[in-house]
């Protein structure tokens, strides 16, 4: 294919359509608008209308700005829609008052009809400027829009839910969550609701191209309503994931307001970036659609943050008063987990053979058990089958027969006694402490004083209170610590972590997942010279993890490790080595955590050991205290070392 | 009229549901036939940002649609296309809810099917008790069971 310079962002397209088709489309487009933006303007009451307009300097208000997504600039206009057929006036993208006029023209417009006009494609904007300027019906041309009104009968808007999946537990890259709108009806079961949801379009299974297009823009996203119960399923049941859900102070006017926006966006595309204008920010549109005086994505702008979590969203609409409570909807996981932990050890074992051989169910049934512990046994592995089934462990025509036969025993034995299913709420993700983390503090390295000073942009760290994060996890992006050395007068750079990924995920008899870890960056550590020296780390490994008491984990990995520097007599050393350690909470806002590794280099053959003894203490969710004894031996010269930091989140 | 038009309902979800998996995305058919959709879960960075949907809203009536909405005027007839769409999505869990005598799933069942709040515990226990009828290749029992218990609730 040639390469072809356009000049609109070439959107991606799943079916391969050449960019020049797109662009005769869009030309025909802007041509059929500007015709039909002609047609009428010998109207005298549409005349006074564009007046009027005119006059009250109308694109200026703030529900224009936000109903066409304009990003002010100074003076300065432009809409983060980078779709044209979002915009009436083939200059809208980037002139609001040509756009407003257009779109006023448009209202008149016999060029259209029925579902294709535009005020039934505008229908948000079409009715702000009715009620703006108080348009009489009677002079627009008569119009019917089907599939609007179908979609609003389906839909019956009457609230609005902010929808908040969390990370996945054993998949740290998920820690961005994701964020979507629920529109509550009037039906009473919220899975009978609509979710609106905004995703990039993509059809790359490469992991690699993905992340990649995603970060720079490869990708085009769009909105799209469908059935809550998918996207239920979709979290719940096959990816594992809870689900916090925030009801919104909307009113149904409001919400209604918001889905005419919504339609108004229906297959328009604008360029996704998984960091910025990723979903949970274009989220934020919409609650100002639904009410204009919001400004929640300002926040965004204003600072000029690299990226945009889905926990920040939820802070900002919480902080303009939108919410005032929360529900959870635990993952199928997480039931199974709960479920497991109420049955005696036997009785969880037992459940655990029915799922496996479901021909046990009838045993369990008939067995001399007291009659809620065979509900709860074979509630458990009906469960346990539904999540092997989603772990693509068992084919379909399997899972059905496995399912179904444990169900049939299941279901003579009457409804629950007990709420086994029910699942105590978690701390919310919102009540964790903030991503960013700014320390300062000091210590000893072998009898030398120094002071150090840390940055963390974000996210969480093993060390920091688990509260609202997925325990056991560690996500460190760009953490850069440096060290003063007032002895010598010497500033350095200690460490700079460019990411430091660690999952480490306990196994039971129910669920068995690796724990790994990955991690990249500067590091200081002794060399064959004696001296403390800074060189390039890159660092894997993987292993398992099991519970210990005290919500604890402990652990052993295998690890590999790239160590790069001018310093080393080949310039790079590739080691291999083992470690291992335990962290416990004795209480909620105290961890320690022991932890040891051993590493063996080839090349300039040398060895390297590290014990640590860490603690942590959560004061509040915006301070830590952390104390740090650690010894570690490398090139057959041992250095201990002691550290007290002050921590405070941001 | 009420009866006959549930019979009915509940017939044509079954028997489109008859254990056989569809190629529609977004639907499954027959006991829990969500798929990933071609989407590579083995990835990491697929879990970072879930890029899923590939229904824009609208063409395809928000997804609810297992085929085309003929009729210009809501109501029953969208009613039950809602049904037909949430009983072929969450087979499996409504079957689960049913064995177990309660659950999310079966709420929404019984409101899509607009039992009264008081008539319910008698529907579910019903459902409960027939759940190997329900659960069979025998339709027409499901259509029944409902049928009756719907009957009751009147």
């Amino acid at each position: 294919m040639p390469m072809l310079y356009c000049p609109f962002r070439k959107s991606y397209d799943a079916m391969g359509v050449h960019p020049l088709l797109i662009w005769l489309l869009v030309l025909i487009v802007n041509l059929a608008a500007f015709a039909g933006v002609c047609a009428g303007a010998d109207d005298p009451y549409l005349a006074e209308l564009l007046n009027r307009a005119a006059e009250r300097q109308l694109h200026r208000e703030r529900a224009w700005e936000v109903l066409l997504h304009y990003r002010p600039r100074g003076d300065e206009r432009e809409s983060l829609v980078d779709d044209p057929r979002f915009f009436l006036a083939p200059e809208g993208k980037t002139d609001p008052e040509a756009e407003l006029s257009a779109t006023l023209r448009s209202l008149f417009s016999s060029e259209a009809s029925g579902d294709e006009h535009p005020r039934c494609r505008f229908p948000a904007r079409a009715a702000w400027l009715a009620e703006e300027l108080a348009i009489d019906a009677g002079h627009l041309p008569p119009m019917a829009c089907p599939q609007l009104d179908e979609a609003l009968a389906a839909v019956n808007p009457r609230s609005a839910v902010l929808v908040f999946p969390a990370a996945h537990p054993n998949g740290p890259a998920s820690m961005f969550g994701h964020t979507l709108l629920r529109v509550g009806s009037t039906y009473r079961s919220d899975l009978l609701s609509y979710a609106v949801n905004y995703a990039s379009h993509t059809t790359d299974t490469n992991g690699i191209v993905y992340a990649f297009k995603g970060i720079f823009g490869g990708y085009s996203g769009y909105y799209s309503i469908l059935p809550y119960y998918e996207k239920v399923r979709e979290y719940n049941d096959l990816e594992h994931r809870d689900v916090w859900e925030y009801p919104l102070t909307l009113a149904p006017d409001e919400v209604r307001r918001m889905v005419l926006h919504i339609w108004e966006l229906r297959g328009i595309a604008s360029d996704y970036y998984f960091f910025d204008e990723n979903c949970s920010f274009n989220l934020l549109f919409l609650l100002e659609a639904a009410r204009p005086e919001l400004r929640l994505a300002e926040e965004f702008w204003d600072r000029s943050s690299f990226w945009v979590m889905p926990a920040d969203t939820v802070a900002v609409i919480g902080r303009a008063g939108l919410i005032e409570k929360q529900a959870y909807r635990p993952a199928q996981a997480t039931r199974i987990l709960r479920r497991a932990s109420l049955l005696p050890p036997d009785a969880r074992h037992e459940a655990l053979q029915t799922a496996l051989s479901p021909q046990r169910a009838q045993a369990v049934a008939a067995s001399s058990r007291p009659v809620e512990e065979r509900r709860q046994i074979l509630n458990l592995a009906a469960e346990y089958v539904q999540y092997r089934y989603s772990r693509k462990e068992l084919e379909q025509p399997e899972f059905q027969r496995q399912f179904l036969e444990v169900l049939k025993v299941r279901s003579p034995l009457g409804p629950d006694e007990s709420d086994a299913g029910e699942v105590p709420v978690p701390p919310a993700p919102e009540t964790g402490h903030l991503p960013g983390r700014i320390g300062l503090g000091g210590g000893y390295r072998h009898d030398t004083p120094f002071v150090e000073a840390s940055i963390r942009p974000a996210y969480h760290a093993l060390m920091d209170a688990d509260e609202g994060y997925s325990p056991h996890s560690q996500i460190i992006f760009a953490e850069a610590v440096g060290r003063y050395y007032p002895e010598r007068h010497s500033i350095r750079l200690q460490r700079f972590s460019a990411v430091d990924i660690v999952s480490l995920a306990p196994r039971d008899e129910f669920f068995k997942p690796i724990s790994w870890k990955v991690n990249g960056g500067l590091f200081r550590r002794p060399f064959a010279d004696g001296a403390d020296r800074l060189f390039l780390r890159l660092n894997t490994g993987g292993g398992m993890a099991w519970p210990v008491p005290g919500n604890g984990v402990a652990y052993g990995m295998a690890e590999l490790d790239l160590n790069l520097s001018d310093r080393l007599r080949d310039k790079a050393v590739l080691g291999a080595g083992v470690s291992a350690g335990v962290i416990v909470s004795p209480a909620d806002c105290w961890k320690v955590a022991l932890s040891g590794s051993a590493f063996a280099y080839g090349l300039q053959y040398h060895e390297y050991y590290r014990l640590a003894l860490e603690q942590n203490l959560a004061l509040s969710r915006t301070l830590g205290l952390g104390l740090t004894a650690s010894w570690e031996r490398s090139f057959d010269r041992s250095r201990a070392e002691a550290l007290l930091m002050v921590n405070r989140y941001f | 009229m009420k009866r006959a038009l549930l019979a009915v309902a509940i017939t044509v979800v079954t028997a489109a549901s008859a254990f056989a998996a569809s190629g529609k995305a977004n639907t499954g058919c027959g006991l829990g036939t969500v798929l990933w959709k071609g989407r590579a879960d083995s990835s990491v960075f697929s879990q970072a940002l879930q890029a899923t949907t590939n229904q824009t809203f609208g063409t395809q009536t928000f997804g609810i649609t297992s085929g085309t909405l003929e009729c210009g005027t809501p109501g029953k007839v969208v009613q039950n296309e809602r049904l037909n769409h949430f009983v072929r999505a969450n087979m499996d869990n409504l079957a689960r809810d049913i064995a177990q005598g309660r659950g999310e799933s079966l709420d929404a069942f019984a409101e899509l099917l607009q039992v009264p709040a008081d008539k319910r515990p008698g529907f579910y226990a019903a459902l409960q008790s027939n759940f190997a009828s329900v659960f069979t290749s025998e339709n027409v029992v499901v259509a029944e069971v409902i049928d009756n218990a719907v009957a009751l609730a009147n």
